[in-house]
């Protein structure tokens, strides 16, 4: 299939009632959730794992990657609003996009995330298209040493880049994957760290572990923070579209801030919030006014959201290829393809085209959704941030509970979420993170079997490692990686010492 | 001085964990070889690497200091019972009870005040529950407590 028929055979598929009602769906959530500080597109996924059961796989993963994305276009709003990022990838978003509305240009701020985001995500469509073509063909030459490789790489870069402390992040992921190994081991049927417990006989359930870690984390998190009570204040938004010099500022930040965010996007590890904060420190360190920024610099949420929402949509690219989610949330959306019994890899292109291409039609169709709802709906949005916590999370709670219930009709697993839910909020507060807890268990049991079956393939010897191109390209990236906070940590030091 | 406890008390949990793991993986599991791992191979390794790096965390942060970050007991406490009362009433008080009751535990940690709200909004909730599972996906539970 060429590209061209297989975007108009995806917007074939999209366009079906029973699929185009759970993309608006998604994306209707995604904003939702996105606009409510407190409550990130982790947990809304994790949410609705449980009734991706109820509908083909095709309309369950394409409901939430609408909920990602929708909750980048939600999350700018609290940040310009709100000074309050409704989710981590649209923090940058407040440096620029809060004082604009303060100085009452809220319209504008908002139209400059919305129409950034939309060219962003095109862009990051089109990337998305070419490289899924060159990678699934490219994968025909991955052995289990290179997709072992290029899973460690990305676990290592998820946990050093962007991390105060690497140490902390290796720790977490260390920890999910010694939790991907509880349960039945595939390869010789030993029944590990299961101490007698049938419930255990498959591991811990995803969804159980998604919604503790993040549903259940936040919800305590979030009760008695004063930031989360209702907002009161007035939010005028007489003008939205911008002026002309404006439009002149944003062209170019848009443009860079989506390459910026379609190449960091597919690179595992990375993900869609490095991106914004790079596409940020780029726009103003080659600004020709650079003290414009922090006053409400249109290019300061131009580039971030662009960016953010390219790496969005080509983080898809190894997730549908190569089976490897680059990222925490990608880890969750490979979970409700393996939940449906469907592994990606790169036989998925031809043998469920209707995935892949339907994805990215839907991809194209939910963004312009989104650009045509969210203008409209903005005094709706805002009128939601002014609904007390106090009336959400108890509903939250009853429906995690039994949304978690339904997947396997176990109460053991509601008891579950109570006990992951206390160790991920003391993981947060003690600034762990849960979402690198997520990723390795994951990608513990692919790497666990690509491991092993290297070696049987090498007779034990670790030099397939280097003597494979792929896969020694692999790690020599994670080599470097893993110096580079090393070498960090004594230039600083010498420095230090020099003063 | 306020020692960085997060990272002490992290770091050494994590390093128990790894240890504990690791032992009881190489004491119950094989281990095999390198070319041929056994199921214990991957659990043995991985609890040896959190020991070290749970070391690695707890060590550094025993002489630095660090704000201590704010513990809600109350509201980690009456959520996670209001989960577990959920799980533990489902078969015996029904959808409709074990709701309402889920509702009342959750909302007390809530700061706003007075009981008539957190009644309306239990009502509310259990009413929502049961016209979008029981109704809209018709999952086969029982509705109200069983009489026997």
């Amino acid at each position: 299939m060429t590209t061209w028929e297989g975007l108009l055979f995806g917007i074939g598929f999209v366009t079906q009632p029973e699929v185009l009602i759970y993309c608006v769906l998604g994306v209707v959530l995604g904003t939702f959730v996105g606009v409510l500080p407190g409550i990130g597109a982790m947990a809304a996924i994790s949410l609705l794992l449980p009734i991706t059961y109820y509908v083909t796989p095709e309309a369950a993963l394409i409901m939430l990657a609408g909920v990602y994305y929708g909750a980048q276009y939600g999350g700018a709003v609290a940040s310009i609003l709100l000074r309050l990022p409704g989710t981590p990838q649209s923090a940058v978003t407040t440096l620029d996009g809060y004082p604009m509305a303060q100085s009452g240009r809220a319209g504008v701020a908002l139209f400059t995330a919305m129409a950034s985001s939309f060219v962003g995500s095109v862009i990051g469509i089109l990337v998305l298209v070419m490289l899924a073509g060159w990678l699934s063909r490219a994968a025909t030459a991955f052995g289990a040493a290179d997709y072992a490789a290029m899973m460690i790489l990305g676990l290592v870069a998820a946990s050093t880049i962007g991390t105060a402390r690497p140490a902390k992040g290796f720790a977490m992921v260390t920890l999910g994957l010694l939790l991907g190994c509880i349960g039945t081991d595939v390869n010789s049927g030993a029944q590990r760290f299961t101490f007698g417990q049938t419930e255990l006989l498959d591991g811990i359930n995803l969804v159980a572990l998604a919604m503790g870690l993040f549903g259940v984390a936040e919800v305590i998190a979030n009760v008695r923070n004063p930031d989360r009570q209702s907002v009161a204040e007035r939010i005028g938004l007489r003008r939205l579209m911008p002026r002309r010099d404006d439009l002149r500022r944003m062209a170019f930040p848009m443009l860079r801030g989506s390459a910026l965010g379609s190449f960091f996007g597919a690179l595992p590890g990375t993900g869609s919030t490095l991106s914004s904060f790079l596409s940020y420190s780029m726009e103003r360190r080659i600004a020709r006014q650079p003290e414009r920024f922090g006053k409400g610099a249109v290019e300061g949420v131009a580039g971030p959201e662009s960016a953010n929402n390219s790496a969005a949509i080509t983080a898809f690219a190894p997730t549908l290829t190569l089976g490897i989610p680059g990222d925490p949330i990608m880890a969750l959306m490979l979970g409700a393809l393996v939940i449906h019994g469907i592994q990606p890899g790169p036989m998925m292109l031809e043998a469920r085209p209707e995935m892949f291409w339907g994805l990215v039609a839907s991809f194209g169709i939910g963004n312009l959704l989104l650009l045509i709802l969210n203008l409209p709906l903005i005094g709706i949005w805002v009128a939601m941030l002014r609904i007390p916590f106090n009336y959400l999370y108890p509903a939250i709670l009853v429906f995690l509970c039994l949304g978690v219930y339904s997947v396997r009709g176990l109460t053991f697993d509601i008891v579950a979420v109570a006990g992951i839910g206390l160790a991920g909020y003391l993981l947060a507060i003690a600034k762990f993170s849960p979402a690198l807890l997520l990723l390795g268990f994951v990608l513990g049991p692919l790497i666990e079997t690509n491991l092993r079956r290297a070696f049987l393939i090498s007779r034990g010897d670790p030099m397939v490692f280097l003597e494979r191109p792929i896969a020694a390209g692999f790690v020599v990236a994670t080599v470097v990686l893993l110096l580079l906070p090393l070498w960090q940590a004594w230039r600083r030091r010498s420095a230090h010492e020099l003063q | 001085m306020q020692r960085d406890w997060p990272d002490i008390l992290g770091g050494l949990i994590l390093t128990a964990i790894g240890v504990g793991a690791a032992l009881w993986a190489a004491l119950h599991y094989d281990i095999g070889t390198l070319r041929r791992m056994g199921p214990g191979f991957f659990p043995v390794v991985l609890g040896a690497g959190l020991f070290v790096l749970g070391l690695v965390i707890a060590l550094p942060a025993l002489g630095r200091a660090c704000t201590a970050p704010k513990v809600e007991p109350w509201t980690l406490l009456a959520v996670l019972a209001a989960i577990v009362i959920f799980a533990l009433g489902l078969s015996r008080l029904g959808l409709a009870g074990t709701t309402a009751v889920t509702v009342l535990v959750a909302t007390l940690p809530a700061p706003h005040k007075g009981w008539v709200w957190r009644v309306l909004l239990a009502a509310a909730i259990t009413v929502l529950t049961v016209l979008v599972f029981s109704i809209g996906l018709r999952m086969t539970l029982p509705l109200w407590p069983r009489l026997s």
